[in-house]
């Protein structure tokens, strides 16, 4: 079926441009922007593999509000305003400093892990007729076989609201 | 799913090399936030491509995504907070010029 490749293609396309404007953009915030899009349509290739509580919670948690977190510590705060002065500097340094060796530990790994699953002894149909994964069952499942884990992530989660408060409040004699 | 398995798996792969290549490349320390969470991101849809593939009936592949969104959240929001402190002592958020222990 072509339409399932078209959009896949189409989703990896978006995810892929995106992911590289993040780091290509030149203002923060616009790359703070590409990244809520990388996000959204890495939601839409979770709803084809018809995960739908991971997609919704893909775009809550991700594009909703750890973007919107990022882009409000840059807007309450001087982020904004520090700018990086252009400096004179060698070939050499410029050199180190365009990351040529950090693009080619980047890609080489992506194209290690693209070789090793394309090799690799893994049957590569899916298994057929899904039954699909209803959030009842999701739901079932984390409240009794994970109950543990559930707790430790939520006192995780509390651990880390208080750290942060205690982080960023201002010191008062 | 007619598509193979590696097309969703190169993509994840793909997704964290991109994120592991800013990481590497930009001294902003905010922007190096965004990037683990690509990163993260990437490794979701690894588990999430496995579990549609050999287990779709078995339920902990996404709640093993939903522990590693927790702590993606939570290390978001201690790291911005530890980010805004050194804002406010250096006034920078180049992590390369935050070397105060640097022999």
């Amino acid at each position: 079926m072509t339409a399932q490749y078209l959009s896949f293609g189409v989703l990896a396309l978006v995810t892929l441009w995106s992911a590289y404007k993040v780091v290509t953009a030149r203002l923060i915030t616009h790359a703070a922007l590409w990244m809520a899009l990388s996000f959204t349509s890495v939601s839409g290739i979770f709803l084809m593999l018809q995960q739908e509580f991971i997609a919704a919670l893909q775009v809550l948690i991700y594009a909703g509000a750890i973007t919107t977190m990022i882009i409000f510590a840059i807007m309450l705060s001087s982020i904004r305003e520090i700018r990086v002065e252009p400096q004179q500097q060698t070939f050499g340094q410029r050199i180190r400093a365009s990351g040529l060796l950090a693009v080619v530990v980047g890609l080489v790994f992506a194209a290690f892990m693209t070789y090793v699953y394309y090799v690799s002894e893994i049957p590569k149909e899916a298994v057929p007729d899904p039954g699909l994964l209803t959030v009842r069952q999701v739901g079932a499942t984390l409240f009794t076989r994970f109950t543990v884990p559930f707790e430790v992530a939520s006192i995780l989660l509390l651990l880390a609201m208080i750290g942060a408060i205690i982080l960023t409040a201002k010191e008062t004699e | 799913m007619e598509l193979p398995i590696y097309f969703p798996l190169g993509l994840g792969a793909l997704l964290f090399g991109i994120g592991l290549w800013g990481a590497l490349t930009r001294t902003n320390a905010v922007r190096i936030l965004m990037f683990i969470e690509l990163m993260l991101n990437g490794v979701n849809l690894n588990l999430m491509t496995f579990t549609r593939y050999y287990y779709p009936e078995n339920a902990t592949g996404p709640i093993l995504t939903l522990f590693v969104m927790t702590v993606a959240a939570a290390e978001a929001s201690i790291g911005l907070a530890i980010i805004l402190q050194i804002v406010r002592n250096r006034g920078t958020v180049e992590v390369d010029k935050v070397d105060l222990l640097k022999g």
